[in-house]
Parts: structure tokens; C-alpha cells; sequence
């Protein structure tokens, strides 16, 4: 991003910056945003002060081979990693330690995910998806999924969503029992779903977004990106679905009967594809991340168009940008194993 | 942000059973300075402390369009996406298939996935061949025989266990079936690391340097018979064929072991070459020329051969003897069974498909012409072009441009200047029922 310079632009004010031991793959914020949780391609977990990015505590090698994914409780005092040991750990904030060490498999453990009221914690491991109590209890399983299972989603504190080659798959978040099932030939790199949970989007490996509306029974394609769009956001309101897959930002609007037959709000900024997107939570405000080192926060309309109001520049490829709960803080986490946070202002 | 340069992948394929996991252990001990990332998809008793083995399920990726060349390799994306995430990145990848993979997906996975083409660059697929299996599993499959078509290199392993001549022979069907690659034979896959890994920097020089066997000719004959024969006369006698004439060379003192067929061969290439005589039936056919057996008469037809000392003769004929049925008699009338037989057109021999094309030229390409005639093949024939290899002149550009392709994906990027070297162009394309005349002339349509 030739045009940025490190010093934030627009409503992004210097917040802090940190350094954990390696790629920084995954955080969130914790306990309201007092603290900021990171966790490293080496394995390293670090929690940071809110407000100063003081180191609050920090172990290494949690996981041997690597961390591959992290999930932070909802109400912010547990979070969970997991890794290429295929263990899930369940961290106390407050403690500083780990209070559940869960042996998943032998298969990588790749994904993680809360439901949101807190009860159920999914965990993708290989072709199956697991579900455990705060305890570390497993609860149920699913049977093998058709490949790995790619990503996993709530639909609302009592349904888990999966997806996988070729399908996306509901479970009941009490006893695993299948439900629904959206089937389309191709490989789903990513989801998303609205708040409601009626639309699921997901990113395909053929370089198209393919939608469905769980209510009504339709679904979409969404074709012409020249990249893989890995990176998917949901705005608050399910008006809004920002897409990656290129270095513009793609936006499709739910508004008024759309977004088939319409033309997509396409934000440019960016010079290398866009790697990560974040919707602050009650607003119109759209983080979005790219393999430049660019963030660029855009104000967005419900018609899917929009502009940049913020930018700033980190020096690694962005992996993930977290809004701070009162979307008064931006934290993104990158490649070069940067953590910076921004002010809104 | 610094650029890092992108980490080689061997993928390292091959039949059930042909030594694949012997080599990886000789690779990662010989390479114990590296830090070697190994993926497998069926378990192997890698022993290796140093290297990294991932196992992961084989999991191929069709994408909705259909098209097998966008297919690939789930499991690859995924292992290597997160291998790529670490400051002590490996040094080097290796990605060992099961024996019936289809090397296609595999390989277009370096070239389809965007993060994954930035981070890794695929060196060269490596295929181990069992010498004492090859029948069983050439032509039962069509996976084994992707596997020897997609090959940088073969390793031809188990020499031990079959004879030199079988070996021989195994050998020319292979560089048949693909002239692209470096043939490495081995006894328990103990070849040397240099010969599969880090190939990129050299391969395409090493093409070149081979030359003689990579522009092989195709011969103007198809069958050649050996025959014992004391002096006398014999009479060479021919059913109706498929065509109303036939080209024939008959050679003395013919050896039947495969150089000296070959040498003859060479031989027989420049005789055809000459203006042939033509012989009516009942005529006597000389040695050591090129004649034109006239064959419109219906029924059998009749020539003759006399032989003034005891030796063996090799008919060099246009056409297979089966297709004549062709039979030499004693005068007495007594069918000589030959010595020794051959087939010489490749397609004939085993596969009736799969096949390499070179093509060879001095000078200057125009650009955009070579863009559109590749675009147009790739996207017509893309599917049966296995691989695509080569350099070209490009007009007014002082390097060389290197190819290379999987099916219809392809990079092309300037390599080292052409200084004082004759400027050339060199492109091999090995697929299935590919057509030599007009990709010739495609190609020659893009000279300048």
C-alpha cells in the first residue's frame, strides 16, 4: 500500500503495538476488552493489558508442531487454542493457566468455536467435529464428514453449522443430531452466517461465494472473483456481506430483496488480495485486512457502498483484525508476528 | 516485508510397492541439514527424527466447472498453508502420493491456489518404477500411467531383479511414453539426492544436453524380424495388406540384442531416406537397399532373397509382418521363425496414448502470437496435455523465457541471458493422442 504510511490515518488514532514469538494466527479480546489474547504459529499464547499492550502473561510452546486456531469465550474470562498436537486447551484469564487439556485425535485440531451463550465449545478435528462442555466433557461427535471439515459456525446457541467439501451440515448443539444439510459441488473454504443464522455464506476453492437462505430454500452463486475469498464478514444487522477473494473488497447488500441481480459495492484500496474482514459489531464500520500490510476501515451504507475512513499500514500480512466490544479500539494481528492496536476516534 | 524465497516441493509418486519410502529415508538422512517437511497420505515407516511427517487424507477437490485440470489437492492446501505460517520455515517439501494417485491434482495444486503458488514452487515429480512389476501395473491403470507421463525423473528401481535386457527394454518404453524425463535406474532406490532434488536450476539444460535421444526420430518403419539364414534362397511371402505397396530394407549381419537393432535402425533411417527400387512379386530383393514391394496383385505374393554366406539378416519393413502376414521360406517351403522381433512405433508397443512431442526450432518467437497459439492449445487439448516443458526466444528480449505447464495451467518466466548462445527454442509436451503435425506447424506459425 504504497500510498499509507505506518502512522494511522482518519479515525484510527496510535493505539499500541506488541510482538509475540511468530506468526500471530488468532486472538480476541478479553473481558470486555481489559485484556487482548494472541496466540502464535510456534505454539506461543500472550495476553495483553487493553489499554497499555503491557504483557499481562505470556507461555510458549503451548502446542507442539503450532497453534492453528484460538476461540474466546463468550463474557471473556476462558478462551480455548488448539494445534498440531491435536489438543484442545482451555486457558483461565485470570489464573493464567490452562484448566482443561482436552486429546482431541491424532488429526490436526483446526478449528474452534464458542456457541454464544458459552455452553458448548465445537472443535474440528480431521472429518469430524466434536462438541465439549466448559468442563472439557465431550458431549457428542459427528460422523466422518466427506473431507475436513473446513469450518464451523453457530447458528445460534443451539445449532452448530459445518462445512466441508461439497456441504454444509447443521447439528443440534445439545446431542449432535443432524439436521438440515446444504449441499453444492465444490470445496467450502469459508463461512459465515448472518445473526439470525437464516443466510450461510461460504467461500469456495473455484473462486466463487455460493449463499443459501435457509428459510426459503434458495441459494446463490456469486462468481468473477479472481481469488479464493477465504475472508467472509456478516454486518450486525445480516444487511451486509463483505467478501474477499481479491484485493477489493466486495460487498453484497441483503437490502431490499437483494443481492441477486445487483451490483456489489467494490471498495478499493488495498494492492495485494484482501486476507481479512471485520464488522464492528453495531455499526457500519468494516475493517478489512490485506497480504499488503494494509487496514483500511471503510463507513459503509446499507447499499453495500462505501468509503475509507481509516487506514494504517502493519509490515506483515494481516491474519485477523478484532473490533474491541465498544468498537472503540481496532486490534489486528499479522504475519511478522505484529500485534498493533488503534483508537477509534 | 521481506520476500522469502519460495520453498521447492518434490512430490515423490509411484506404483505400490516400488521403493517410494525407501528413497524418502535416503533423502531425509542424506539431507539431514535440511528441514524437510514430509506429507504422506498412506502410512509410512519414515524413521527420521529431524523431518516433519504429516499425514494427511488424500483429498481431491473437483471444482464446480468440472474441469479435471482446476482439480486439486484439498489436504495439500491446507497442510502447507499452516506449514507457511512458521519464521523457521522448512527448507524443503516433500509430498509422498499413494501408488494410485493421480499425479494431476497434486501438481496443479502448485500452480491453481494462489497462497500457495506465492510461498512454494513445485521442483520436479519424481516417479519410482518396480522394473519387476511394470507389466502388472502399466496399462492396468491409468494412474500409473500418469504417474510415468507427469515424471521429471523415473527412477527405474529393482534393476536386480530382472535381466539387462528387460531393463533395456523397460527403459525405451518409458522414454517413449515420456522423453521428457531423466531415466535413473537404481537396485534399492540408492540414487543419488541430486538426481530428485533441486532439479528447477538444471532440468531444462539437462534437456537439452540429451538431445539425441529427446529429438529421437520416428522411424519410417514399423516392425523389424531377425533371421538366422545359411546361403541359399529364400522366398519372402506376403498376404494382402493395407496398403498396395511396402517399403523394405533388408540389413546382413544383424545382431538381434537391442543396440545392435537399434544401430540398424539408425541405419535403415538413411535408406529410406534414398529413392527406392521397385520390385514386382518373383523378383529378387537385394541387400542394403531401399525397395518398394508392389503388392496390387490379389492373393499371396511372392519375392525372393538369395543369401551368399551364412548370416543373420533383419528385415526393416514399412508395415508390421502381422498386418502382411509375412513368412520366409526355405525353398523347401519350411516358415523361418525369426530370431529376434520388433515393433518400432512407440504406440504400437504398450500405451496407444500416451506419448511425448518435441519441437525444435532457431530464431525468434513473436510474443503474442506464442500467447495465443498456447492459450488456444491449452484451452482445446489442455486436458490431454499432461505436461509442457521448454525455453524460447522471445524477439527483443535478451533472456531466455522457461516454461512450464500441467494440463492448461502454466508459468513462464525469464531465465538467464542468451549472451552468445545461439537463440532456440525448445518445447516438449507429453499427453495422450496428441497431434505432432499441427502443433508443429502451430508453433512454427509463431516464428518471427
Amino acid at each position: 500500500m504504497s500510498d499509507l504510511s505506518p502512522d494511522p490515518e482518519g479515525i484510527l488514532k496510535r493505539g499500541w503495538s506488541a510482538e509475540v514469538g511468530d506468526y500471530a494466527i488468532a486472538g480476541g479480546w478479553l473481558r470486555r476488552g481489559a485484556a487482548l489474547a494472541v496466540g502464535d504459529s510456534a505454539g506461543g499464547i500472550y495476553v495483553f493489558k487493553g489499554k497499555s499492550g503491557a504483557t499481562a502473561w505470556c507461555q510458549e510452546g503451548a502446542h507442539d508442531g503450532g497453534l492453528l486456531a484460538m476461540a474466546v469465550r463468550p463474557k471473556g474470562e476462558h478462551f480455548a487454542t488448539a494445534g498440531q498436537d491435536g489438543r484442545v486447551l482451555i486457558w483461565d484469564v485470570a489464573d493464567a493457566k490452562v484448566t482443561r487439556a482436552i486429546d482431541v485425535g491424532n488429526a490436526w485440531v483446526e478449528k474452534l468455536a464458542w456457541s454464544p451463550d458459552g455452553k458448548w465449545l465445537a472443535v474440528a478435528c480431521g472429518r469430524q467435529v466434536r462438541a465439549y462442555n466448559p468442563k472439557g466433557e465431550e458431549v457428542w461427535h459427528s460422523e466422518d464428514h466427506a473431507s475436513t471439515v473446513s469450518a464451523v459456525a453457530w447458528a445460534s446457541a443451539d445449532e452448530l453449522a459445518t462445512a466441508c467439501y461439497g456441504q454444509v451440515t447443521f447439528y443440534s448443539a445439545s446431542n449432535g443430531e443432524r439436521g438440515q444439510t446444504l449441499e453444492w459441488k465444490g470445496s467450502l473454504v469459508s463461512m459465515v452466517l448472518s445473526p439470525d443464522g437464516d443466510i450461510v455464506a461460504c467461500g469456495s476453492q473455484d473462486n466463487t461465494v455460493h449463499f443459501w437462505r435457509r428459510s426459503t430454500g434458495e441459494d446463490s452463486m456469486m462468481s468473477g472473483y479472481p481469488g479464493k475469498p477465504s475472508a467472509l464478514a456478516f454486518d450486525g444487522s445480516g444487511t451486509l456481506l463483505a467478501t474477499g477473494g481479491a484485493e477489493s473488497v466486495t460487498v453484497w447488500s441483503f437490502h431490499e430483496g437483494g443481492p441477486e441481480g445487483t451490483r456489489p459495492g467494490v471498495l478499493e484500496l488495498h494492492v495485494k488480495p484482501v486476507s481479512t474482514l471485520a464488522f464492528e459489531r453495531r455499526g457500519m464500520h468494516l475493517a478489512s485486512g490485506g497480504r499488503d500490510g494494509g487496514v483500511v476501515v471503510w463507513s459503509m451504507k446499507k447499499d453495500g457502498q462505501g468509503g475509507a475512513v481509516g487506514a494504517a499500514l502493519v509490515t506483515g500480512v494481516l491474519s485477523e483484525l478484532y473490533w474491541r466490544p465498544d468498537g472503540q479500539a481496532l486490534a489486528a494481528l499479522d504475519g511478522d508476528a505484529g500485534v498493533t492496536v488503534w483508537r477509534i476516534q | 516485508m521481506n520476500m522469502p524465497q519460495k520453498v521447492p516441493v518434490t512430490i515423490l509418486t509411484g506404483f505400490l510397492g516400488s521403493g517410494k519410502t525407501t528413497l524418502l529415508n535416503r533423502i531425509l538422512s542424506e539431507e539431514h541439514g535440511k528441514r524437510i517437511a514430509v506429507i504422506e497420505n498412506e502410512y509410512g515407516e519414515v524413521g527420521i527424527d529431524q523431518a516433519l511427517v504429516i499425514d494427511a487424507d488424500e483429498e481431491i477437490f473437483e471444482m464446480s466447472n468440472g474441469c479435471i485440470c482446476c482439480t486439486v489437492r484439498g489436504d495439500l492446501i491446507r497442510v502447507l498453508s499452516n506449514l507457511m505460517k512458521r519464521r523457521d520455515k522448512f527448507d524443503y517439501v516433500l509430498v509422498e502420493t499413494t501408488g494410485l494417485a493421480d499425479p494431476g491434482p497434486v501438481a496443479q495444486t502448485f500452480f491453481m491456489d494462489d497462497e500457495i503458488r506465492e510461498e512454494f514452487a513445485l521442483d520436479g515429480i519424481v516417479t519410482l518404477i518396480d522394473a519387476a512389476h511394470i507389466d502388472q501395473q502399466l496399462g492396468r491403470s491409468d494412474e500409473s500411467t500418469e504417474q510415468v507421463a507427469f515424471a521429471d525423473v523415473l527412477v527405474l528401481n529393482k534393476t536386480d531383479l530382472v535381466s539387462d535386457e528387460t531393463i533395456d527394454d523397460i527403459e525405451v518404453r518409458l522414454k517413449d511414453m515420456n522423453r521428457m524425463a531423466r531415466v535413473v535406474r537404481s537396485k534399492q532406490a540408492d540414487v543419488s539426492v541430486d538426481t530428485v532434488l533441486n532439479l528447477d536450476a538444471f532440468n531444462l539444460d539437462d534437456v537439452l544436453e540429451r538431445k539425441p535421444t529427446f529429438l529421437e526420430p520416428e522411424y519410417p518403419f514399423e516392425w523389424t524380424g531377425v533371421y538366422s539364414l545359411k546361403t541359399g534362397r529364400y522366398e519372402l511371402s506376403l498376404a494382402e495388406g493395407p496398403d498396395p505397396e511396402m517399403s523394405l530394407v533388408v540389413a546382413g549381419d544383424q545382431a538381434s540384442d537391442d543396440a545392435a537393432l537399434r544401430e540398424g535402425a539408425e541405419w535403415c533411417v538413411r535408406r529410406y531416406a534414398e529413392p527406392p527400387q521397385h520390385l514386382q512379386p518373383k523378383d529378387d530383393i537385394p541387400l542394403w537397399d531401399h525397395v518398394n514391394l508392389h503388392l496390387e496383385a490379389s492373393g499371396r505374393k511372392s519375392f525372393f532373397l538369395v543369401v551368399e554366406e551364412d548370416q543373420d539378416v533383419g528385415l526393416y519393413t514399412q508395415h508390421t509382418a502381422e498386418e502382411f502376414d509375412i513368412e520366409l521360406k526355405t525353398e523347401d517351403g519350411t516358415v523361418i521363425s525369426p530370431n529376434a522381433e520388433r515393433t518400432w512405433v512407440a504406440q504400437h508397443e504398450h500405451d496407444d496414448e500416451v506419448g511425448s512431442i518435441a519441437i525444435e526450432a532457431d530464431g525468434d518467437v513473436d510474443a503474442d502470437k506464442l500467447n495465443d497459439w498456447i492459450g488456444e492449445l491449452l484451452r482445446e487439448r489442455g486436458v490431454d496435455i499432461f505436461r509442457m516443458k521448454g525455453f524460447i526466444s522471445i524477439a527483443d528480449e535478451p533472456r531466455r523465457f522457461v516454461f512450464q505447464g500441467v494440463h492448461m495451467l502454466f508459468d513462464s518466466q525469464p531465465d538467464r541471458p542468451w549472451g552468445n548462445t545461439p537463440r532456440r527454442n525448445q518445447l516438449v509436451f507429453i499427453g495422450r493422442n496428441l497431434d505432432e503435425t499441427s502443433m508443429r506447424e502451430g508453433f512454427e506459425a509463431c516464428l518471427i
